[in-house]
């Protein structure tokens, strides 16, 4: 191989350390106005009266747009948000003015002088009160707004957005002939993405209709087409850029900034106008992770065998569904993590709450089902009285095994999840998972969880890849995949170099995506890039090949099968001595007596996702997505059993990418994952006031890991291949996140000998749980 | 970004600077010193300020003094955190700047901006409060010397438009025996849930706090009772730990009931360390 399994460095790696990589708000701001947004200070109210009156007068001011201004309604599955809020206001944070002016600081100035009354109206922030008998009803008909996809499923009178349910095996016979049951509640509090790059988005209408939006976007091709139904312009009148995203982790999925920027843009004449949002309102008033309630119940038999699960979550999408009823739906497809559960009954609720609204957060909600299941499954190792590593091992997912939509499980879609705790066992030193005493009042304790993940993209989701050449030889790349840090852009190159025998270095990757000339690819979202967009690259290259052997052919007079393509040259297997240099034939061939012979190269690939399915919404059968990743992870924590202090000492990694194709890229970028895992576990959460009101929407007060802070990172591979993808790479790039949270709870719980049933793990929690345990036993 | 005017004055002597912030006063703006405005940003940032004019006091050489003498210790009030860490010449103030922000805000953060700040924390101003330091202030009636306890209850109480130019610490206090910690929820850099700095004179701990209640204060009640050694150090513990002047404070970083278990497992260790030689 003379590409895959390197560890080159990052296409863009340069360009980022020497700063000149430019992201959207980087663009020159001359000529541009500038838009800043009023937002909702209450949870849930009516809107009695807007007055922008002493807005308007302020100098510079161009436009003051609220609800009234556009009167559509938006959501990727469910169509229930609006741009700026109408009537009522459903959260704290929630856009209700937009002000457009010449420079910030007239429009800061404007902004604070409009004046809205409101009228308090009762609010929810949990999904259990959201549940509750006599709830206030966030939407007053969430079954009435308009659907973009079946299977959404609003309940009427209810604050339910959707709900989908799993129904294998029978589950009260089961647990009634098990040995050892737990039964559990957990909560996790909603958090943020917290990319360094805030979002920003500028838009501008050229006179005769065209439009073009610059974004700081995971989804360039969801902007169009969202922009395009919505406001009815034909999709070819939108043209959208991405260049460089400073991290996305879901967040940038939704069409969110992109319309407020248009709007703002249309009011104007269609003057350029940017909209950078500060992080504070970032924070409070984009979509933010999902929170979560469930209840666990799982039961084992003599062996330690899990017989069978009963799971209800409740996710909390806060005001607006956006892609929140997928996670629901997520969750249940994978619910059991990936243990082999014969009999299982699973509930998956998208509950509405006037909390922030939530989207796509790195994992799409796995690493918070994961928290409440693998760290059931410690308690049920504990009941059982079995180490909690051999616990997974004996209930590991293998060949045969069913998943939880009854998917047959094969070493090509699931990978070895046995391989992964055998390897992960020897990288952390596991010893049982007892807690160790080190010295008086300290102790050492290891935590294990596993983990899996498959997409759940649309099932026509597509992709694909634009290969040209230059006069030296080498090979451009245009696909439509963003490079937000998640080094998809690195990987494809990898790949396109092995199909075509040539040195990585010689292919320049296109970063910025330009919907007018990179081929359409659903979302960068989901890992799916090196999947995806991998096969669209490795269909062009195939193109791309076919025409290099035809002008070989051509040229050195043999038939096209005869050709080989290798080493940056073209030539007959039968007489590899003479070849041509790529450079030479790339534009075709022109012989010495200047005949010209074949035809300039160009390669393109398409794909699109085949062979899945919706669930069936009583018994939830089918294929959500293509594949699974999986693997397991340990958290090992020095803690102090007087001050309820920890600090986290390792955290290992063993996944089953299918392929490495870049040994020190997927670790940083699994690394990367662990480390968000650990932070958000260890730290991160919205705290609301009684009000419902954020009370640590900045960096200030919201916690997160910092430098100095990070963990021992160790992490390793198996490589069991996934056939059809390209090498056998699996999804990777997000999952390093998903068994952390549990990993660490299960250390702490085995350290403080108390179970953890929350997040955030912080020092007073810990010292609460174990406080109130006490009180109980005197 | 924030985006609003503000005028910018920058004088060379503490009476320009004086005369500035009082005609910005008259003309009815909203003038605040400022040094390294880190504060003045978050709050900012925060909205609960909008200042409309600041006057920059860091051209003004009293300001920026920072040295030693016979006397003892004179610190300028534009002094950064970081140069009085660097300094090393009075180790328990160097010790509570060193654990305030981050690095790059230590750089920039000033002793008379840590003082004078609305965000309730203020832990420079505890070693000065246990080491009988002066504070020199310029105002109305030109540059005054005081205790700097007779000015500073939980925060500065400045007669309008003064200015602190200087901190004085007597020698002794330089060199004295001192102890200083921080508990925060979990983080290395973050405000306090219990700041502690302590100081020996003749054998008499004195100490203070910040982060414990809604401003820093030192206490001669728990003095009294932590310098006690006819009891044992747990009962001193729980004793001092019921003499606080306030309830303890509670907010998002902790609870008050939690900050008072912080408290006693600090003390604890305090009392400990120092039973052992250890300081």
């Amino acid at each position: 191989m003379k590409s895959i399994g390197k560890s080159i460095w990052r296409k863009e790696a340069w360009d980022k350390v020497t700063a000149i990589a430019k992201y959207t708000d980087d663009l020159p701001a001359t000529g541009v106005l500038s838009a800043r947004l009023l937002t909702s200070t209450h949870a849930h109210a009516k809107i009695k009266k807007i007055d922008v009156s002493k807005a308007l007068a302020v100098p510079g001011v161009k436009s003051v747009l609220t609800g009234k201004d556009c009167p559509v309604l938006f959501g990727p599955l469910l169509q229930d948000r609006p741009a700026l809020a109408r009537d009522v206001v459903r959260y704290a944070g929630e856009p209700v003015a937009l002000v457009v002016a010449q420079g910030e600081a007239a429009a800061e100035k404007a902004v604070r002088l409009i004046e809205v009354e409101y009228e308090p109206l009762p609010f929810v922030l949990t999904p259990s009160q959201a549940l509750a008998e006599g709830a206030v009803l966030v939407h007053g008909r969430p079954d009435g707004y308009r659907k973009t996809v079946t299977d959404v499923y609003p309940e009427a009178g209810t604050n339910i957005a959707s709900r989908y349910k799993i129904r294998k095996g029978n589950v009260e016979e089961a647990f009634a002939r098990c040995e050892a049951i737990v039964h559990e509640r957990f909560s996790l509090p909603p958090s943020d993405h917290l990319a360094m790059e805030v979002r920003a988005a500028r838009a501008e209408i050229s006179p005769e209709g065209r439009v073009l939006i610059t974004t700081s976007s995971q989804a360039p091709y969801s902007v169009r087409k969202q922009i395009s139904e919505a406001f009815m312009i034909p999709a070819g009148q939108i043209q959208v850029r991405v260049p460089f995203v400073g991290g996305g982790f879901g967040g940038k999925v939704p069409v969110f900034l992109e319309i407020l920027a248009f709007l703002a843009s249309r009011s104007v004449g269609g003057k350029s106008v940017r909209l950078s949002l500060p992080r504070e309102q970032d924070m409070a008033s984009a979509p933010c992770r999902i929170g979560l309630e469930a209840d666990i119940k799982l039961g084992a038999d003599r062996e330690g065998i899990i017989r069978a699960a009963q799971m209800t979550f409740r996710l909390d999408c806060g005001a607006y569904t956006d892609n929140s009823p997928y996670m629901a739906k997520a969750v249940a497809v994978d619910c059991t993590s990936p243990y082999h559960i014969e009999n299982l009954n699973c509930d998956s609720l998208c509950v509405y709450t006037n909390h922030t609204y939530a989207t796509s957060f790195r994992s799409f909600a796995h690493e918070s089902y994961t928290f409440c299941v693998e760290r059931a499954i410690d308690m049920l190792a504990r009941r059982c009285g079995i180490d909690p590593l051999e616990m997974r091992l004996k209930n590991a997912i293998r060949p045969g095994s069913l998943t939880p939509t009854r998917v047959m499980c094969t070493g090509s879609l699931t990978g070895n999840l046995t391989e992964c705790l055998k390897k992960v066992k020897a990288l952390s030193k596991w010893e049982g998972g007892k807690a160790v005493k080190i010295k008086e009042d300290t102790v050492r304790a290891k935590g294990v969880a596993c983990l899996w993940k498959t997409p759940n993209p649309p099932t026509d989701a597509a992709s694909g890849a634009l290969i040209t050449f230059n006069p030296d030889g080498s090979v451009n790349l245009n696909t439509g995949a963003v490079e937000m840090g998640s080094g998809g852009q690195t990987n494809l190159a990898q790949i396109l170099a092995e199909k075509l025998g040539m040195d990585p270095g010689m292919v320049h990757v296109v970063m910025d995506v330009d919907t007018r000339t990179a081929p359409e690819y659903w979302k960068t979202a989901a890992s799916l890039t090196e999947y995806m967009v991998g096969r669209a690259v490795m269909r062009a290259a195939d193109d791309a090949l076919g025409q290099l052997r035809q002008n070989g052919a051509q040229a050195l007079g043999c038939p096209p099968e005869e050709i080989e393509v290798a080493n940056g040259r073209v030539f007959s297997k039968k007489n590899p001595e003479k070849f041509i240099a790529f450079k030479d034939i790339v534009q075709g061939y022109k012989t010495d007596a200047g005949l010209s012979i074949g035809e300039p190269v160009l390669g393109r690939g398409g794909f699109m996702l085949k062979g899945l399915s919706k669930l069936d919404p009583e018994a939830g059968k089918g294929k959500t997505g293509p594949s699974w990743t999986l693997g397991a992870q340990v958290v090992e924590v020095e803690a102090s059993l007087k001050t309820f202090t920890y600090r986290i000492i390792s955290a290992s990694t063993v996944m089953d990418v299918g392929k490495v194709i870049n040994p020190e890229l997927m670790r940083s970028v699994i690394a990367g994952g662990m480390s968000m895992g650990v932070s958000l576990a260890s730290r991160e959460a919205f705290v609301y006031d009684q009000k419902g009101i954020p009370q640590t929407p900045n960096l200030r007060t919201y916690k997160l890991l910092h430098i100095g802070q990070e963990p021992d990172y160790r992490v390793d591979f198996v490589e069991t291949p996934e056939e059809g993808s390209p090498y056998g790479v699996r999804s990777y790039t997000e999952h390093g996140i998903i068994g952390i949270p549990a990993a660490l709870a299960n250390a702490l719980s085995a350290a403080f000998g108390r179970e953890i049933l929350s997040l955030p793990l912080t020092p007073e929690r810990i010292w609460r749980a174990v406080k109130e345990d006490t009180d109980d036993s005197l | 970004m924030i985006p609003c005017d503000v005028v910018y004055y920058r004088p060379g002597t503490l009476m320009e600077a004086y005369e500035a912030y009082r005609l910005l006063q008259i003309e009815g703006k909203k003038p605040l010193y400022y040094a390294g405005g880190s504060e003045i940003i978050t709050m900012s940032r925060a909205g609960s300020i909008r200042p409309s004019a600041i006057v920059d006091i860091k051209r003004i050489p009293e300001c920026m003094l920072l040295s030693a003498n016979d006397e003892g210790l004179h610190i300028g009030s534009a002094c950064t955190l970081n140069q009085i860490k660097e300094s090393r010449l009075f180790p328990l103030l160097g010790s509570s700047c060193g654990r305030i922000a981050d690095h790059t805000n230590q750089c920039r953060i000033t002793l008379g901006g840590n003082l004078c700040g609305t965000i309730i924390y203020r832990e420079t101003s505890l070693p000065l409060l246990l080491s009988d330091a002066r504070v020199s202030l310029f105002g109305s009636q030109g540059m005054r010397t005081v205790p700097f306890q007779s000015v500073f209850h939980g925060r500065m109480r400045l007669k309008p438009s003064e200015v602190v130019v200087q901190i004085h610490v007597p020698g002794w206090a330089l060199k004295a025996p001192f102890f200083h910690v921080k508990h925060t929820t979990n983080e290395k850099i973050d405000y306090p849930l219990v700041s502690a700095a302590a100081l020996w004179k003749d054998g008499n701990m004195r100490i203070a706090f910040s982060g414990l209640c809604s401003y820093p204060f030192r206490s001669s009640k728990i003095e009294a009772v932590l310098n006690d050694w006819s009891m044992p150090v747990s009962a001193r513990v729980d004793k001092a730990a019921e003499l606080l002047p306030e309830e303890p404070y509670s907010d998002v970083e902790g609870s008050g009931e939690y900050r008072l278990f912080v408290l006693k497992n600090m003390l604890h260790a305090l009392l400990e360390d120092y039973t052992n030689g250890k300081i």
